[in-house]
């Protein structure tokens, strides 16, 4: 079959990843210029874990704003060093193969081949580094004002049910057909990246995402570690 | 840079000194063979070194200390009076605080002596490298210009009457210190220190050295106490920023405004391109600072915003050699400064976050124990105000109160030895702490005290048209050069120093000599004391000039 002008699109985390936005952001916290501001930053993050918990399943954009106010007030450098960091000496340890494997695949089939993070441009691109088989990245972009982070993610936050209409968008500027795409998927808030294309799949899903691919009689890959 | 990016320069001629029984051309051609400067020339020309470097260089033995460079042979001197077009003075001693009369001799007369030089010229020019940090104890903006009068705390300096009067003090001090008063203080001294090593008084000769290394030790700490307190009574920073403000002086009221100018880098630091990225050499500018917040130390003195004026090196001769192009087309600028505080701002507090960050990636990886590997390496430097509840006179004075304690307690018998090991252990920290507390106050005045941006326009003023000559710090991305290129630099180059171990050495793949011309047939003359013994009956100050 020809692939010309399909893409396969892949939510990073839990697909690829075995870690999410938090573990990033706590290591980034957790690495700040003080000691005192080590403790009050991490103590962010763990207020904002459960509520990221809860919002995960409904306004997963909020919920990487959440965290990411963490970071305000970082130097662009720290937080640069403290990424490219994490990325080397834990994201790459995280890689999932079978994730890997269902990339290579793709990109094999001559699909163009999507990554969506939730994760933060400065730890994804030196992460992607380590990532052969993809066409292009989408993440998120801390906002940085003077070299000191504001805490903000610029817009569009990826991860968020917005998602479905980025989709449109990209597709619409790279003349891909959607129809006969693919996208994998793994948190309820995926739903909708997955309803767009015409190939849909949950990998590793969460209890929602897990009941709506079954009703939907969508196939599911699991794997772990 | 110049012999492998302009190969078609006419002739340099390389003023060099004797020194420690190895003529000029042996120490030139010792330098060309084993310094990691030259490794692109080397690789450029390979087995044809040395005669391309014969063919554009000539080593001339010489000193700037003495009047006409202590040039001997007449035939050559008339030739280089008749020949040069430039003069690049970059001759200068560049400890902050030296002996005043070495201070003189090298950066103020060495300066003299340039611009005699040049006026003996049919036509040359001169080049004169300074530093931006003549400008004193001043804060805010800092034009390219050069007043002959000009002093920090803005009265008029008239650099004639310094100089006698430094000559004056410095005659005095020496005569004081031959007095019988300062023989016995001395002796005193030497008498006092032998009893803290338990060595034997009786042993006269020892004594005798002893004490000749003494009196030598003050007479020199007596010198640069006298020319602290000259730097410091017209607001200059050190006897170094002093001296070289001197030589400034002296060169703009002795020559005409069309034969010369000043070249002031600011803090010159490890290269970004070229001979290769991070190459440095010796203890430098902040070196010792960035060996300092490797370590356990953290909270360095430094006001939040400050310009940290540093420059890459090899853009210093890229600079230098845009400033040359000027002043021999006649087009030049008075004064050209080189740094990037009004291009390209780095303030003190982002390099020492970088720093810290630098340190911080290495000691993670190549950490030698687990602690520096795990805890050092997340002990990060900070800016902090001078009177922070850490600063380093805090520390000493804690540290002080907790020796005293130890010592004075009464303490149980069985836990005395303890107590006096630990007392010990405190006393040998504080020697570290006035170590540190020295470094910080003499770097205070660069980022803490004052805050200065360099106007650097007019290397800029001309279009650029050779591309390899660019020198516009805006081309910097400081992050990118801390982390992997500075730091690292200086971990490969300079560290080793701090730690008694010798740096990388560079041999080229093939070696290099200069080619000698043939011995004359001649009978053998009596070689003259001169050239046995070259250092023999010359000013202990002529020891460290070169051009």
């Amino acid at each position: 079959m020809n692939h010309r002008n399909t893409a396969a699109f892949f939510r990073v985390e839990g697909i690829l990843l075995s870690r999410g936005v938090l573990a990033a952001s706590a290591y980034i916290a957790g690495n700040a210029k003080k000691f005192g501001e080590r403790a009050l930053r991490l103590g962010l993050v763990a207020l904002a874990a459960p509520v990221h918990a809860v919002l995960g399943q409904t306004d997963r954009a909020l919920a990487h704003r959440l965290v990411h106010l963490a970071f305000r007030g970082m130097s662009e450098d720290r937080v640069a060093v403290l990424a490219d960091e994490y990325a080397e000496d834990i994201l790459k340890g995280k890689l999932l193969d079978q994730g890997v494997e269902l990339m290579k695949r793709a990109q094999g089939e001559g699909r163009r081949v999507v990554l969506l993070s939730d994760g933060i441009a400065s730890i994804m691109q030196p992460f992607a580094r380590h990532l052969r088989h993809f066409d292009d990245l989408v993440c998120n972009h801390l906002e940085f004002r003077d070299g000191e982070a504001t805490g903000r993610l610029q817009e569009p936050v990826i991860g968020g049910a917005s998602g479905g209409r980025w989709l449109q968008h990209y597709a619409a500027e790279h003349a891909i057909d959607l129809a006969h795409s693919s996208a994998y998927g793994s948190h309820g808030p995926d739903m909708l990246l997955l309803s767009a294309v015409g190939k849909p799949c949950a990998v590793n899903p969460d209890f929602v995402l897990r009941r709506s691919a079954r009703d939907a009689d969508w196939p599911i890959i699991e794997y772990r570690d | 840079m110049v012999l492998h990016r302009v190969p078609s320069v006419g002739k340099i001629y390389v003023l060099l000194r004797p020194k420690a029984q190895r003529s000029a051309l042996d120490r030139f051609e010792r330098m060309v063979a084993t310094s990691p400067a030259f490794k692109p020339l080397h690789e450029l020309h390979g087995a044809g070194m040395g005669e391309f470097i014969a063919s554009r260089v000539e080593v001339v033995e010489g000193d700037v200390t003495t009047p006409g460079f202590d040039i001997r042979d007449a035939e050559l001197a008339a030739r280089l009076h008749r020949d040069l077009d430039l003069i690049l003075n970059c001759a200068g001693l560049v400890d902050f605080d030296p002996d005043l009369r070495e201070a003189m001799s090298t950066n103020v007369d060495g300066a003299r002596h340039a611009a005699e030089f040049t006026l003996r010229c049919a036509r040359a020019r001169l080049l004169h490298v300074s530093t931006c940090y003549v400008t004193g104890l001043r804060q805010g903006v800092v034009p390219e210009a050069v007043d002959p009068a000009f002093s920090p705390c803005g009265e008029p300096f008239d650099v004639t009457r310094e100089y006698a009067e430094i000559t004056t003090a410095s005659e005095q001090i020496i005569a004081a210190h031959e007095s019988p008063d300062a023989e016995a203080a001395a002796l005193a001294e030497t008498l006092k220190q032998m009893r803290a090593k338990g060595q034997d008084e009786g042993n006269a000769m020892l004594l005798r050295n002893l004490l000749r290394r003494v009196k030598r030790q003050r007479l020199k700490d007596e010198l640069i106490a006298e020319g602290q307190r000259r730097a410091k009574r017209w607001q200059w920073h050190n006897i170094y920023t002093y001296s070289k403000a001197m030589a400034e002086a002296i060169i703009a009221s002795s020559l005409p405004a069309d034969r010369f100018t000043m070249f002031r880098p600011a803090i010159v630091e490890s290269a970004l391109e070229y001979p290769f990225p991070g190459w440095n050499q010796g203890f430098n500018t902040c070196t010792p600072l960035i060996y300092l917040l490797g370590g356990w130390f953290r909270h360095l003195p430094a006001r939040i915003g400050n310009p940290f004026d540093v420059i890459p090196v090899d853009y210093v001769c890229r600079g230098l050699v845009v400033a040359a192009a000027s002043l021999l087309l006649g087009r030049h600028a008075p004064v050209y400064q080189c740094g990037s505080s009004d291009r390209n701002l780095l303030t003190i507090d982002r390099a020492i976050e970088l720093t810290a960050l630098a340190h911080r990636k290495h000691l993670r990886n190549h950490g030698d124990t687990a602690l520096e590997r795990v805890v050092l390496s997340r002990w990060d430097a900070i800016t902090t105000d001078i009177d922070h509840l850490l600063s380093v006179p805090n520390i000493r004075s804690a540290a002080e109160g907790l020796r005293d304690w130890l010592r004075e307690s009464k303490f149980p018998k069985f836990l005395r030895d303890t107590t006096d090991e630990w007392a010990d252990k405190t006393d040998d920290a504080l020697d570290t702490v006035d170590t540190i507390d020295k470094m910080v106050d003499l770097y205070q005045p660069f980022v803490h005290d004052n805050h200065y941006v360099f106007v650097s326009q007019a290397l800029f003023a001309a279009p650029l048209v050779e591309p390899e000559f660019d020198c516009d710090p805006r081309n910097i991305r400081w992050r990118d050069y801390w982390l992997d290129i500075h730091v690292p630099g200086l971990r490969k180059w300079c560290f080793p120093l701090f730690e008694n171990k010798t740096p990388p050495g560079y041999t080229p793949r093939h070696p290099f000599k200069l080619p000698r011309p043939p011995a004359p047939a001649a009978a053998p003359t009596t070689p003259s004391p001169r050239s046995l013994h070259p250092d023999i009956g010359r000013p202990a100050a002529a020891q460290h000039a070169e051009v």
